[in-house]
């Protein structure tokens, strides 16, 4: 058998991933809270269900890069399509429902498990509004993310544009493993995006050193703040998750909020050097609007 | 590869302060170009600055600025511009545009 | 934009950030923040050699419509597609998170406050989504606005508002569903992918992205109103969107809700029905689920006038 020192990469395989990952043996797929997921042929492609971590259940998300929807051509090779948005947010809001009673110290974490390199890109899906899904799926975490259940976001493979806006970036805190295990976060590789704005790749690696902003690869979001943390090995998955969920449990229960998610990476960009113009653009804003704030309240003439 | 800064001055024989507070006009377009012109102390003379991709224009920036600020007989303004590629022409007629703004 | 009446019957498709903004809020009451004057450029750009815009291309500020104060959002086509970076992803975010709080404010200042006198939020959409300039740093800020959306909820309105030349796609077409309400011209285009892509992927007998009218089909605003994707379908000037939208600054807060595609449990249920619905039909055309919506001539109603769209139209209840 493989062993984990043995594995050069984790791409495309989501659900040896969830077993490296989750208490051995510890997770049931198509059940989520009160939530069954009854259809085998319903969004094959993404993975839902609820495991151990380190003895606590949460709700696991990961993409199956195995997976063809027979129904929607176009999704396949781990493609976030309609009904896998939908069947991913459907995990979210049961997660959600399921603890709707429960103190926010006690909300069941969320383990999204990412590898996905697109959604949906079909007619159609343009026709119905793939939009629309991947938007419901990134309403939903925000929506259990602001009421108190961890979320985070192992990177375990391809973290593509929009596909890793609906399936990552709604976490509190996101992790990739090292570029080494072929892990990718990019909207576009760097070759497309040199023939796109017609500079020299050499020239973009080069201005990429200084500069964050466009290249690809976990080591870029990193300094942007995109990414918490990167995960040197295989090994180290297991534990760094666990201690990451541990963390931002600790953080919601302290009111740092503000430290997670989408605005909380907002800062941590600032902090490493890689989004500097961000803040003080929202600061600027926000003094500009104060100054004249009173012309707009109720009364005013 | 980084932007090409233009700064210079220019001055009309006649020259009138035509802008009584900051404008702004147009939009970065490809063969396109904004310009803000703001009210300016300058003993009568206008104040250039040019940021665009293209390089090696420098002269010809400064002659159709000049027959601008001559034609118009613009005085104490700064003129700020971010080009695009436009041509002579077009900035021609944005930088008139600009000011019939101030006018209305 | 010394010119208000003028602007208000000039064609919306054609008019530029600026003049949305300033033309969609009542004479004088727009005030611009982070505008032109602060020269906030994008860094990112001017390192590449590529032209800057003052504004980075997306136009922010707070306007009046009669007595509702409206934070505006407006993006700029013809700058870079519209596309979003750090800067005017940062604009975007800072005016939603800025409505947030001054709408907090009056809820806690003004107890008595009139439904019209509470703020909303409006977002002049025309773009492609992420500038691949500044690409990790666009798709953060898409991350950040997403979030802005879901914290808004339930406190200030957002209504997208789409028809201009670029349309809405990528990242931006799903911030556009996202939102409370959807406002769209004819010629308004909202979607994910762009045609060359999905001509790419699926083969030119597929879709032709040449064809014009069947890129209208699939994304525009007569489409997306049959699909109850868009919820008003107005005519394409400044003045038409505007009075769409002084109808939503009179409507109640918590009606918005009822307005909603996407943003709930139930709402994910109703998706999931017409998802189902299109795996039945595999529809060539959007012209199959017009007709599978009760409109008999399919290719008549999208040829007919405007007018005569809205009245004959049947929108799909699946």
């Amino acid at each position: 058998m493989e062993t984990m020192e043995d594995m050069e990469t984790l791409l495309g395989q989501g659900r040896q991933a969830i077993g490296l990952i989750f208490d051995p043996d510890s997770f049931t797929e198509n059940k989520v809270g009160a939530k069954t997921f009854d259809d085998p042929d319903f969004g094959p492609g993404a993975v839902v269900g609820t495991a151990e971590l380190d003895g606590k259940p949460v709700t696991v998300i990961a993409n199956d890069a195995d997976a063809f929807n027979e129904k929607f051509p176009v999704v396949y090779a781990g493609v976030i399509g309609m009904e896998e948005a939908y069947k991913m947010a459907q995990a979210v809001y049961a997660t959600v429902a399921a603890d709707a009673a429960k103190p926010k110290a006690e909300k069941q974490a969320i383990v999204l498990v990412v590898d996905t390199p697109g959604n949906g890109p079909g007619k159609t899906e343009e026709i119905f509004g793939m939009n629309k899904a991947t938007g419901a799926y990134q309403l939903a975490l925000a929506e259990a993310r602001i009421a108190g259940h961890p979320i985070v976001a192992m990177v375990i493979g391809r973290a593509i544009s929009g596909a890793f806006l609906c399936h990552g970036l709604q976490a509190d805190q996101i992790l990739s493993l090292d570029a080494k295990f072929g892990t990718m976060i990019h909207v576009m590789p760097l070759t497309s995006i040199s023939r796109i704005v017609k500079k020299d790749i050499e020239v973009l690696e080069k201005l990429a050193e200084g500069n964050p902003v466009f290249a690809a690869g976990p080591q870029f979001f990193y300094r942007l703040g995109g990414v918490e943390e990167i995960v040197p090995t295989i090994e180290a998955m297991r534990a760094t998750v666990i201690a990451h969920v541990a963390e931002v449990r600790g953080r919601k229960a302290n009111g740092e909020d503000d430290t997670l998610g989408p605005w909380g990476r907002g800062a941590l960009g600032a902090e490493r050097g890689g989004r500097t113009v961000r803040p003080e653009v929202i600061a600027l804003l926000e003094k500009e609007l104060d100054a004249v704030a009173s012309k707009y309240l109720p009364g005013a003439a | 590869m980084a932007l090409n800064t233009i700064e210079f001055e220019c001055k009309s024989a006649a020259p009138a302060a035509l802008v009584g507070k900051p404008l702004h006009f147009g939009v970065v377009g490809s063969g396109d170009l904004e310009v803000l012109m703001e009210p300016k102390a300058l003993k009568g003379a206008v104040a250039v600055k040019v940021v665009t991709p293209v390089s090696g224009f420098d002269e010809l920036w400064r002659r159709v600025l000049a027959t601008f600020v001559e034609n118009s007989k613009l005085g104490d303004v700064s003129i700020e511009i971010n080009d695009n590629n436009a041509t002579p022409a077009v900035v021609m007629l944005r930088l008139r545009q600009a000011l019939s703004e101030a006018a209305a | 934009m010394s010119n208000w009446s003028a602007l208000q019957n000039r064609s919306f498709l054609e008019s530029n950030a600026r003049a949305r903004a300033v033309g969609l809020v009542d004479e004088g009451s727009f005030t611009e923040f982070v505008g032109p004057f602060d020269r906030r450029t994008s860094p990112h750009l001017e390192v590449l050699g590529e032209a800057v815009e003052f504004d980075d291309g997306i136009v922010t500020g707070i306007g009046k419509i009669g007595k509702t104060p409206v934070f505006m959002i407006s993006q700029e086509g013809r700058f870079i597609g519209g596309a979003v970076g750090e800067v005017g992803g940062a604009k975007m975010v800072g005016a939603l998170k800025a409505a947030r709080a001054f709408a907090e404010k009056i809820a806690k200042d003004f107890p008595k406050a009139k439904e019209e006198e509470k703020p909303i939020v409006v977002i002049s959409f025309e773009t492609g989504g992420v500038r691949l300039h500044e690409a990790n740093a666009g798709l953060l800020a898409h991350a950040e606005v997403m979030d802005q959306f879901q914290r808004c909820r339930g406190i200030v309105p957002v209504v997208s508002v789409i028809g201009s030349k670029v349309g809405c796609f990528g990242g931006m077409g799903f911030v556009a569903a996202a939102a409370d309400v959807v406002v769209m011209s004819e010629f308004g285009r909202l979607g994910l992918t762009g045609p060359e892509v999905i001509e790419q992927e699926m083969g030119k007998e597929e879709f032709d992205s040449a064809d014009r009218g069947l890129v209208f089909r699939t994304t525009g605003g007569r489409h997306k109103y049959i699909m109850g994707d868009c919820n008003f379908l107005v005519d394409d000037t400044i003045a038409a969107f505007r009075k769409q939208l002084a109808e939503l600054g009179k409507t109640p807060r918590a009606k918005f809700a009822e307005f909603r595609r996407i943003g709930s449990p139930e709402l994910v249920e109703k998706q999931l029905k017409r998802v189902a619905l299109a795996a039945e039909m595999q529809p060539k055309d959007a012209r199959d689920v017009w007709a599978k919506a009760g409109n008999a001539d399919p290719a008549a109603l999208g040829n007919a006038p405007l007018d005569d769209f809205r009245k004959a139209v049947k929108r799909l209840t699946v």
